[in-house]
């Protein structure tokens, strides 16, 4: 199953859910299938592992990234650049928002309502079943709640995440692939992809698994880490 | 129960929960904030204790009341606001109570930075406040160590009845790696009546307890201190920890590192392994009490020619190092403290320069 994706879309979910790997992934599997690729980064919440510390490998896909002005880069303060308004009411291309954690991360979406009207938009929410909070199906709804009342925006798909970052292993895929189908039907909400490490993804069996699925090459590493060539 | 991946922050706040601790003040601060985040879901959970004092100095004096009444109690901070609490922290000393500190550590001086620092070394090394006080200090490399540091954090406060701190870097709170939580702890301190404010009408003598940190009788405050002083002495004989890394084999290069600098100076002693050069490692997981003897004996070996501190400061370690090392080679030192981690490369250029 292919993953083609358009339009703007939305990448939220709990505290390091892994929205921002996903981001930096999704754009480049995107650009590779031909797309015209953005992405901003919205974490105005915390400032360590954003979607910046990734800006050398998206300038080398050509993806085109919007941050905040170079002197605040580092700074942990609410910075929404007026290029991100610009960007979202591009006619073509995907564009990809990368936010912060929680409802407190999803907040600054509300801002940009006026920039969403008339515009394809497609809220998908990031779920690792092996993090806090989100290792039942009620707590998945919970956080699902939350978000869209700080952003007053709706939902519209799943994405799974299930990992233990460098100890994941294909038990955790398929655990966590079941889960996410439980959550994909007490929420009505398709679920729109599911990730696995790339290390993984040639090694294990994923016949079982009915939906598109993204391989992840982790790029936030700690720094006595490399990051995977992807 | 299986591995939860975790946020250092986050897991901080379950081990603390899981020792027992049900009372949490704290103010928040970058980068440790999701501790409180954490704890304000959690204590009403556990039936236990959030409150966000009006500043880091109040927080210190919430921490010094709940420990004076016997109760497990801890807070987190970073830099700044442990300087604030630095003077409750010397009250809690001198007063002989129970508590942990947690310090997510920031670039200083001043507001520094929100990056990683390691800056705060003797700041925590040397009592932090005013006084003949110490804490006892560990330091975590990883988020598993950082769950099981806090949670040896309660009992050894309760067995010195001094406070413990944990001391780690920004990274330790951000980062994410997969944790399995211990058992929770089901120790109480059993001595509670001895010197805890717990009330009359549980109290199993008629002895009042007076908490107090001031002693006008210049021979009752001398007798204070020799007591901290037995305390520190007992430190250094029974709580000195330690890991060594490469260190079977000859070395011409001995790194000291801790908490994630450590973890660069692995990678980097791994690449020079490869290249054909030895490098060993000693990583103090105390770093008050400091493992003199292993750094001592790390660079007494024969072929050691030269010690390393590898840190992110200025060189806060290398009095301790130099101490310990009594001279048998020189001691120098390699580090960034702006906020970015030296990486496994810049680690092999210094030690080169050494060989």
């Amino acid at each position: 199953m292919d993953l083609r994706l358009a339009g703007i879309v939305i990448i939220c979910g709990n505290y390091g859910c892994g929205k921002t790997e996903i981001a930096i992934n999704l754009a480049i599997d995107q650009k590779r299938k031909g797309s015209q690729v953005a992405v901003a980064d919205l974490d105005l919440v915390n400032p360590y592992f954003r979607t910046r510390e990734a800006r050398k490998i998206l300038a080398a896909f050509d993806v085109d990234l919007v941050l905040p002005p170079k002197q605040y880069l580092r700074a942990d303060l609410p910075i929404l650049d007026s290029r991100v308004a610009g960007m979202i009411r591009r006619p073509s291309g995907l564009r990809i928002l990368d936010v912060g954690g929680e409802d407190v991360g999803a907040t600054v979406l509300s801002s940009l309502a006026d920039s969403f009207q008339g515009q394809a938009v497609e809220m998908l929410q990031v779920i690792n079943p092996f993090r806090p909070h989100t290792d039942s199906v009620e707590g998945c709804l919970a956080v699902r709640e939350k978000i869209q009342r700080a952003s007053r925006l709706k939902v519209t798909g799943l994405v799974g995440n299930p990992n233990l970052i460098n100890e994941t292993g294909p038990e955790h895929i398929l655990e966590g692939y079941r889960f996410m189908e439980a959550v994909a039907e007490a929420s009505g909400l398709p679920l729109v992809f599911i990730t696995v490490p790339s290390g993984l993804a040639g090694r294990m069996d994923l016949t079982g698994i009915n939906c598109p699925v993204l391989p992840i090459t982790r790029q936030l590493v700690p720094p006595w880490e490399k990051a995977g060539p992807i | 129960m299986g591995k939860v991946l975790m946020k250092g922050n986050e897991a901080i706040a379950e081990a603390a929960i899981r020792a027992g601790c049900l009372n949490y003040f704290a103010y928040p601060i970058t980068p440790q904030s999701e501790v409180a985040e954490y704890l304000s879901r959690r204590m009403p959970e556990v039936g236990g204790v959030f409150l966000q004092g009006e500043s880091e100095v109040a927080v210190s004096y919430m921490i010094f009341g709940a420990a004076a009444a016997g109760a497990r109690v801890f807070t987190t901070s970073s830099s700044p606001g442990i300087s604030l609490m630095s003077e409750g922290v010397s009250y809690i000393i001198g007063a002989q109570c129970p508590a942990v500190f947690v310090n997510i550590m920031r670039g200083g001086p001043g507001l520094g930075g929100i990056l990683p620092s390691q800056a705060d070394y003797n700041q925590a090394t040397r009592g932090i406040g005013h006084g003949d006080g110490h804490l006892l200090v560990l330091a975590p490399a990883s988020v598993q160590e950082a769950v099981e540091m806090v949670m040896q954090a309660f009992p050894l406060a309760e067995k010195y009845r001094n406070p413990v701190m944990v001391l780690g870097d920004g990274l330790i709170g951000q980062m994410m790696e997969p944790v399995e939580f211990p058992d929770h702890l089901k120790t109480e301190p059993s001595d509670k009546d001895d010197w805890a404010t717990t009330g009359m009408d549980t109290r199993k003598s008629d002895k009042r307890n007076l908490v107090r940190s001031l002693f006008l009788d210049p021979v009752q405050l001398n007798e204070n201190n020799l007591a901290l002083k037995r305390k520190y002495e007992q430190m250094k004989k029974e709580e000195v920890r330690f890991e060594q890394y490469n260190t079977d084999s000859d070395y011409k290069v001995l790194i000291v590192s801790y908490g994630t600098m450590s973890r660069v100076c692995k990678t980097a002693i791994d690449m020079l392994g490869e290249q054909g050069f030895a490098v060993g490692l000693v990583r103090p997981l105390t770093v008050f009490p400091f493992p003199e003897e292993a750094v001592n004996k790390a660079a007494a070996k024969k072929g050691c020619e030269a010690v390393l501190s590898v840190e992110m400061s200025m060189g806060q370690m290398v009095d301790d190092i130099e101490r310990s090392v009594r001279g048998s080679c020189p001691v120098h030192w390699y580090g960034k403290c702006g906020g970015e981690v030296p990486t496994p490369e810049e680690v092999i250029e210094a030690v080169k320069q050494l060989m």
